[in-house]
């Protein structure tokens, strides 16, 4: 059975939900590897392996979700709470131009006390000052978030954020797209499977490229896994609009769900089976950040065509633990080690050149910034020109 | 594949093209027929304790642990004979080994003695194996191995140092050829003891380093991978390529890294993960239970 599939596969075809579970169950990892590895070869000839220097800038933890596999997030009202002022922002996106960078991916909790105008005037701000800076910002259930709070529907909300300055948006929040799973992880409240895709889909629509994540390892069978996978890949035939793909296990450390963490080969097997299945989606990122460098680097064998980004500053994942961290030296090292020529890219996948740190001199980053200095915690004044929702934070705004 | 399936010997060529090639998963599906000939679906681990020789050892040493591994360079033999023989008070019937090859040799220059006495005392002292004997730091491995078999030392484990990835593949051929005469070799570790934090070795490395090691020497046993060292993520992962024995377990529940997690449980579920049966076993090889 699991050779008549792998040579479909290798034969060009597309296989279905029960084969690829066949495949999951029961074939050798390294037989798995090899499929991904060869619809790898095909969708990427030359060997080249891309990654992006942009910033992962988390605006804010505070967050009325509360999904409990996530230890990032603080409730409203927290003394931990925190939200980025402007000027915080400004400053991560100096440094970010500093090694090369040209992006932010800007992600948060869902915060009741910022308004759309908040984003609005955020983006507006970046652009004004960076005008060729990218902003890959917004998760669908955020974007739904914002649609809620201010009684807006998807469609207008993406339209205004585009207007202000949005240019891609992230695959986050994805999790498992099954509702029982959902349920299951207190995320379904935040967005239905349905809903998730439907953002998508109306983004996709307004002409943005989005990416698409899952977070496996907790309650979901491996039939669910897949269930996932084909529902991206029908939203992908309907509009094409997914660049890439990028699976991560599930980090427990500190959330209330807590439990163990799904091992090294359980994710190579979960992305080259994602490398199988989803042949509509031309690249699948390593997720070094949960993995490791050394794993993250055995990706590139078993299906993963980009290192996805240098990381400047991580919160969500070292919230719950791993803090694996690598600068562009370290990106390139791994690459070319494994036999692969490096090159930058931006969101689109576009190639956009050799390692920054060949052509002019960079600041070497040995380790993660945070979205705060610990003990940070100061209100930023900017805050006090929206209008607030929680009882907790009108009181603060009405001290500002 | 055919070739290896039935326990051939790769020639030096072949091992050399192998290990240049970039591609690992072909690599890695020939070791892993290998491995599978030689251990079917089995892959042991040992769980040890380790304890510096000037340490006091009873809080070291766990009733869980199957061998009991001392560190650290003793300055003299009377002080290594001494360790020795309290870490054997301690250890009851389970294994002691401890130092390396080059502790050995430095304590024969201390003490003005040949290598052949010193090994003759630890071993009378109580001392089981010599827990590391780097491929790339002996001068005649021949002559050494000789030494240690004629000493009583008859279960040998060979490591690495710290040599680079492309030197190592000759060190595991020239294991091969040694254990063709004596056959006391019973594991070699192909990577790296020494960890050099700036410039780590990478993932591709490591399991390309195991894969080569497994099909150079097909007629030693096992083939480690050091678990505290390397990590669950790379570790589950070499099993994959041709690695079947993961040595240095803790056997405490205080991992060092100070996350609390039963290694137990951890060890089993990745061996389980990767589609093998987790079997442990002793210092001394053999199977426990
Ligand atoms: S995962 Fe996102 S939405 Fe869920 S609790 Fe964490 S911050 Fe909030």
């Amino acid at each position: 059975m699991v050779e008549q599939i792998a040579d479909k596969v290798l034969a060009g075809g597309r296989v279905d939900a029960a084969e690829a579970v066949e495949l999951y169950r029961h074939a050798p990892t390294n037989l798995l590897g090899r499929l991904a590895d060869v619809i790898r070869g095909r969708k990427h000839p030359g060997r080249i392996v891309t990654y992006i220097i942009d910033r992962n800038v988390n605006y804010t933890n505070v967050c009325v979700a509360r999904c409990n596999f996530c230890a990032f997030y603080r409730p409203v009202g927290s003394a931990e709470g925190y939200v980025l002022g402007f000027d915080e922002i400004f400053a991560k996106i100096d440094e970010t131009i500093s090694v090369g960078g040209n992006q932010l991916l800007l992600q948060g909790g869902h915060n009741p006390d910022l308004p759309i105008a908040w984003y609005e005037d955020l983006f507006r701000a970046v652009k004004a000052r960076y005008p060729s800076f990218k902003l890959h910002a917004l998760s669908p259930p955020e974007v739904l978030h914002i649609a809620k709070l201010n009684q807006l529907t998807v469609p207008v909300v993406i339209e205004r954020l585009v207007a202000a300055g949005l240019d891609s948006i992230p695959g986050g929040g994805a999790e498992i797209l099954v509702d029982r799973v959902r349920k299951l992880l207190n995320c379904f409240g935040k967005a239905s499977s349905d809903d998730w895709l439907d953002v998508m889909r109306q983004a996709h629509r307004a002409g943005l490229r989005t990416t698409a994540t899952m977070m496996y390892g907790t309650v979901e069978t491996p039939e669910e896994r897949i269930e996932h996978m084909m529902r991206l890949r029908d939203v992908q035939d309907e509009t094409g609009g997914f660049t890439a793909f990028i699976t991560w296990s599930y980090q427990p450390e500190h959330t209330e769900r807590g439990g163990r963490e799904a091992t090294g080969i359980d994710y190579l097997r979960t992305l080259a089976l994602a490398r199988v299945v989803l042949d509509n989606v031309d690249n699948m990122q390593a997720s070094w950040v949960t993995q490791g460098g050394k794993v993250g680097q055995l990706s590139l064998a078993f299906g993963a065509n980009d290192m996805g980004s240098v990381m400047i500053e991580e919160n969500v994942v070292r919230a719950a633990g791993a803090s694996y961290c690598m600068d562009e030296v370290e990106i390139v090292v791994n690459i070319e080690d494994a036999g692969f020529t490096p090159k930058r890219r931006n969101m689109h996948y576009e190639l956009l050149g050799d390692p920054v740190f060949r052509e002019r001199e960079v600041p070497r980053m040995l380790s993660l910034a945070t979205a705060r200095e610990d003990g940070d915690d100061s209100i930023p004044g900017d805050l006090k020109n929206y209008p607030a929702r929680s009882r907790e934070a009108k009181r603060l705004r009405l001290a500002q | 594949m055919q070739r290896v399936s039935v326990g051939e010997r790769l020639s030096p060529e072949e091992i050399a093209g192998l290990a240049e090639a970039p591609d690992i998963l072909p690599l890695g599906m020939l070791a892993d027929v290998l491995r599978r000939r030689l251990h079917d679906k089995a892959v042991t681990y040992l769980r040890v304790a380790r304890c510096a020789f000037d340490q006091i050892m009873a809080e070291a040493v766990s009733p869980a642990a199957r061998e009991v591994r001392l560190t650290g360079a003793p300055d003299t033999l009377p002080i290594a004979v001494s360790a020795v023989s309290r870490a054997r008070g301690i250890a009851g019937d389970r294994a002691v080994s401890g130092f390396s090859w080059g502790d050995v040799e430095r304590l024969a220059r201390a003490g003005a003695g040949s290598v052949s006495e010193v090994l003759g005392e630890l071993r009378t002292a109580g001392l089981d194996a010599v827990a590391e004997l780097p491929m790339d730091r002996i001068d005649s491995l021949d002559e050494a191995v000789d030494l240690l078999t004629a000493a009583g030392f008859s279960r040998l484990r060979l490591t690495v140092d710290s040599a680079a990835a492309a030197e190592r593949p000759a060190l595991f051929l020239r294991a091969a050829v040694l254990q063709e005469r004596g056959g006391a070799i019973q594991a070699i570790n192909p990577l790296p003891m020494v960890l050099n934090a700036m410039r780590p070795t990478t993932g591709y490395s490591d399991v390309k380093m195991v894969a080569i090691a497994r099909l150079a020497a097909p007629n030693v046993a096992m083939i480690q991978v050091d678990w505290l060292r390397y990590g669950p993520k790379l570790a589950q992962v070499a099993l994959t390529f041709g690695a079947d024995d993961l040595d240095n377990c803790s056997p405490s529940d205080d991992a060092p890294d100070g996350k609390r997690r039963a290694p137990l449980e951890e060890i089993r579920r990745n061996v389980d993960a990767a589609g093998f049966t987790p079997v442990e076993r002793d210092g001394r090889f053999a199977v426990v239970g």
